[in-house]
């Protein structure tokens, strides 16, 4: 309905692919990061913080 | 390859034993940790003993209608003084903890934070007053407090940051925890946010709807999600003594809230004079924002896998199991809600308001209450009553569930009624038995504070209670 402001075809394509390739490589490392967490070094910081504060 | 409890040497973080140890440690930060909590807790229970009456009024209009006790000089109140006096107060006592102790050191000025304590509270009672008065910005919600002192609130965000920038500037280990990067992520963005709605070339027009549209998200998913959030990393590995599933995961939540967040606040803008492409943006931006709710919530989620028991146990772990499922569960919603087809029907009714109601008081009010639980007794060496903290529970979660349901089915018969159109009384007619619900629900939401402020009474200057030691005892293996 609103089609005379959407803006010309080639530059929603345009911003429609760079943005999708942003999102999906994001959810590319999500899935990535949920499935192989990795971070066995005893000194990372996720298992520093769990000692004594200070 | 398994890392063990033994191998990084955890389980001395706190117990029922020795609770309070940073009060032993470091005095200062428990009474200003201790100070912030009471304060967030006092505007707690006034901003929601304002929002029950407003509740009421939808039943009652004439109810108390004297010029001062209005909907329209009320409802204000309410969202301010919970934004702005409990929500923030509360983030900000627990910022200031974590920050310090994260790092292993001492706040950079301890005086800078009681100043900016000073300067919040100034700011939510000047504005309160300023409120009932009538003295109201206008229509911009969220910002509704003359800018004169929307400036203190600002100078208020900016002394802080100062001292926490300063904090971990000085901080005894090489990597900033992640935790860190969420509070001070928040607090910058939300410097940004504050100063970009105060421009005056931004007061009017459609720069001042885009610019409504900004803040009045933005002070949510920029202010309180990045504060809640760095409080879990922290609070939910020390609650169970686990590391926090995936690093590197939560790294990545930090940034894609920063790539999706700042620009979906169009979507309450939908179908309006905005422009076309700033709609679609704002859409586009929701649906991104899955990335970081979905990975981030199971990150959570993941690291509280197999201490299911824990939850019982340990009422911290309790509320903050909670507030991690108010932020899956409200912010897939808020995409859902950000679609067109769905946003024609949602858009102006009660759905919108139960949807606020999840995700800050589902999410943002149950991460601070489950980080007050979890590092108020380490820090003042005094747990709360185990009938306390389970009445508050309890009282505060199925009030909530009763309050968003009931307005979530209203509100879809709400806008059922005007897509069909019918009168718009009949609608109001419809809302009628929802509106009942809704009350209901906050008054049980409401007696939950009254029970959360026994509880920090029994956590700083009462009688301690028999609650256990928020730490649960470690495994024997933490990570696969």
């Amino acid at each position: 309905m609103q089609n005379m402001l959407m803006g010309p075809m080639w530059g929603i394509i345009a911003v429609a692919t760079v943005v999708g390739l942003v999102t999906l490589a994001c959810f590319i490392a999500m899935f990535r990061y949920l499935t192989h967490p990795g971070e066995h070094n005893p000194d990372h910081p996720k298992y520093s913080i769990l000692r004594r504060d200070r | 390859m398994a890392v063990t409890a033994q191998d990084i040497d955890i389980g001395r973080t706190g117990s029922a034993g020795s609770g309070g140890e940073a009060a032993n440690e470091d005095p200062a930060l428990a009474a200003l940790f201790k100070a912030y909590v009471v304060c967030a807790t006092v505007w707690l229970l006034f901003g929601t003993a304002v929002g029950l009456l407003l509740a009421f009024k939808f039943g009652a209009p004439d109810f108390w209608a004297a010029k001062y006790l209005t909907f329209g000089r009320l409802r204000p109140i309410h969202t301010n003084d919970v934004f702005y006096g409990f929500a923030s107060l509360g983030l900000v006592g627990t910022a200031l903890y974590v920050t310090a102790r994260s790092c292993g050191t001492r706040l950079y000025s301890t005086r800078l934070a009681w100043i900016g304590l000073w300067l919040f509270n100034i700011a939510a009672l000047a504005g309160t007053i300023a409120l009932d008065l009538g003295y109201n910005w206008g229509d911009l919600e969220y910002r509704e407090w003359p800018w004169p002192i929307r400036l203190v609130f600002f100078i208020a965000l900016l002394v802080t940051v100062w001292n926490l920038l300063a904090t971990i500037a000085r901080r005894s280990s090489h990597d900033i925890y992640l935790s860190n990067w969420y509070i001070i992520g928040g607090f910058l963005w939300t410097c940004v946010i504050c100063l970009v709605a105060i421009l005056p070339w931004y007061q009017k027009g459609l720069g001042q709807v885009a610019i409504s549209g900004y803040f009045m998200h933005n002070a949510v998913g920029m202010w309180f999600t990045p504060l809640a959030l760095g409080l879990f990393y922290y609070a939910i590995p020390k609650v169970l003594n686990r590391p926090i599933y995936s690093y590197a995961l939560g790294v990545l939540a930090f940034w894609t809230n920063l790539i999706f967040y700042p620009m979906l606040g169009g979507h309450h803008f939908l179908f309006s004079p905005l422009p076309w492409w700033l709609q679609t943006t704002a859409i586009i931006c929701s649906v991104g924002m899955l990335i970081p709710v979905l990975g981030g919530s199971a990150n959570y989620l993941l690291t509280m896998r197999g201490r299911y028991h824990g939850r019982i146990e340990s009422y911290p772990l309790a509320f903050l199991f909670i507030g991690v499922l108010g932020y899956l569960i409200g912010s897939t919603q808020g995409t859902v809600e950000a679609l067109r087809s769905l946003q024609a029907m949602w858009h102006f009714t009660s759905f919108t308001v139960g949807h606020s109601h999840l995700t800050m008081y589902g999410f943002v009010t149950f991460a601070v209450w489950g980080g007050i639980y979890a590092l108020l007794p380490l820090a003042t060496g005094k747990n709360p009553g185990r009938l306390g903290v389970a009445m508050h529970f309890w009282l505060a979660l199925v009030g909530v569930t009763i309050y968003v349901v009931a307005l979530s089915i209203g509100g879809s018969i709400q806008g059922l009624d005007w897509i069909r159109g019918l009168p718009f009384i009949q609608s109001v007619m419809d809302m009628k038995p929802y509106y009942l619900w809704r009350g209901v629900g906050g008054i049980l939401m409401f007696l939950s504070h009254i029970v959360f402020a026994w509880n920090v009474w029994r956590m700083t200057a009462g009688q301690p209670g028999n609650a256990p030691s928020p730490i649960m005892e470690p495994e024997g293996e933490v990570a696969a």
